[in-house]
């Protein structure tokens, strides 16, 4: 465990339902990958979600990711289906983990130094609780949600860096990152609510 | 004579059941704070809590699991509606195995079919959605009648029909004590309120919103800060 929390570590989520193909693209990219790799990166684990397997795995040979062995136990990472896919990034000295889904998202969020996720509140909530920087991606490919909002929300609160997918965008936001602090989320345990709920049922 | 005494007793059954309606509807009752010591907070506490799906049941888990000195606490009896299988297999996994002082008990609500089914295949779903979900609520709902009990919901649109029949056990029976539903609108829910969180405004003993800005709009509503 110590091991794998000296490897500094970004985590890339999509959320478990719909893929995220901007998104990904941008991770993958040469530009990104070697600005996370001049941050001091050395491992980018990416939950691509349902139905990406093919997608991502042709991104990883066009990037010319050397297949190799993950370094990390399918016990932390907690792959139920397939979708596992491995690949080192040569020239920014990167290990790239791809997978489809996983059950051990909080454990993936605890070897984290950076969490870039798509809108949702779920995956917004797994890394804010855990206190780990985030950067929030909008899927502005989906119609009918609340992401543009929610990103917003969260970004005017100062507790996320908010930005759309492209590179130039993600690149700023992974720039501030590393030199700006964010507001700490508020815990989630109320007082007030506590009682309220106890004179509901006690009385 | 025998009429006229039939039509005194049907008014009077008719005027109490109006004003036991009024009683009921939360609008018409003051939650105050009242004294915050006059009232016992020990004893096991009866809990039901709808686990709707995918991110409801998300918030959901978060929500149990925040509160859990209150919710989980030992004695406890949870009552556990779920839909889908996923969400009771993540619901024993997350809460139920790490809370063994609590007794769990899972209850299936059916689901109304609305993918490819005809007129009446569809009536006939939402029929039986509505019975077989009120066999299950009354169940609950008689064994949680008398003592310390909470209801928790989150949505989606099953929580409509659970927190209605809460509410219609508790109108039709004058002696059922206060169903107690609390309902918390979704995270993602910023500027305006989900479909049931507009239903359930009118019915649930305690509305709560996790943005601020909702309670502007909707006086009824509390805001203690995001719950999840």
């Amino acid at each position: 465990m110590i091991l794998a929390m000296a490897v500094k570590t970004v985590f890339v989520t999509c959320g478990a339902t719909v893929p995220f193909p901007q998104l990904i693209h941008v991770v993958l990219g040469k530009a990104l990958l070697e600005r996370l790799s001049d941050a001091g990166f050395r491992r980018v684990i990416v939950q691509y979600g349902k139905g990406y397997e093919a997608e991502f795995r042709k991104r990883l040979n066009a990037l010319e990711c050397v297949p190799a062995k993950c370094s990390l136990a399918d016990s932390t990472l907690g792959i139920t289906a397939t979708g596992l896919c491995c690949g080192f990034y040569a020239p920014g000295a990167l290990e790239v983990i791809g997978l489809e889904y996983s059950t051990r998202v909080q454990d993936i969020v605890g070897l984290a130094g950076l969490v870039i996720s798509h809108a949702g509140t779920g995956s917004i909530l797994d890394s804010l609780r855990s206190g780990k920087p985030l950067i929030v991606c909008v899927n502005d490919k989906l119609m009918d949600n609340h992401q543009q909002q929610i990103a917003d929300k969260f970004k005017q609160k100062g507790y996320v860096w908010a930005c759309k997918p492209c590179e130039s965008e993600v690149s700023e936001c992974l720039s501030r990152s590393q030199s700006e602090t964010l507001i700490r989320f508020p815990q989630a345990y109320s007082a007030r609510f506590e009682n309220d709920l106890k004179r509901l049922a006690f009385s | 004579m025998n009429i006229e005494l039939l039509c005194v007793v049907l008014l009077v059954v008719y005027v109490v059941y109006i004003v036991r309606l009024i009683w009921v509807l939360p609008f018409f009752r003051s939650y105050g704070s009242g004294n915050d010591e006059s009232i016992d907070r020990r004893g096991p506490l009866n809990v039901f809590v709808f686990l709707g799906s995918g991110g409801h049941t998300g918030e959901m888990l978060r929500l149990v699991e925040n509160y859990k000195k209150m919710v989980l606490a030992k004695g406890n009896t949870v009552y556990v509606g779920y839909s889908d299988e996923k969400s009771r297999i993540q619901f024993i996994q997350q809460v139920a195995s790490e809370n063994e002082g609590c007794r769990f008990e899972y209850r299936r609500l059916k689901k109304a079919r609305e993918v490819n089914a005809g007129l009446f295949t569809s009536l006939v779903s939402v029929l039986q959605t509505l019975v077989q979900s009120l066999a299950v609520i009354f169940k609950v709902s008689r064994a949680m009648s008398g003592k310390p009990h909470l209801v928790l919901l989150n949505g989606p649109g099953t929580c409509c029909v659970i927190a209605i029949w809460f509410k219609v056990i508790e109108w039709l029976n004058l002696f059922q004590p206060s169903s107690n539903i609390v309902y918390v609108e979704s995270l993602a829910r910023i500027t305006s309120l989900s479909l049931t969180g507009k239903l359930l405004y009118w019915i649930a003993d305690l509305f709560i919103v996790q943005w601020e800005e909702l309670c502007l709009t909707h006086p009824r509503a509390k805001y203690y800060g995001v719950l999840v």
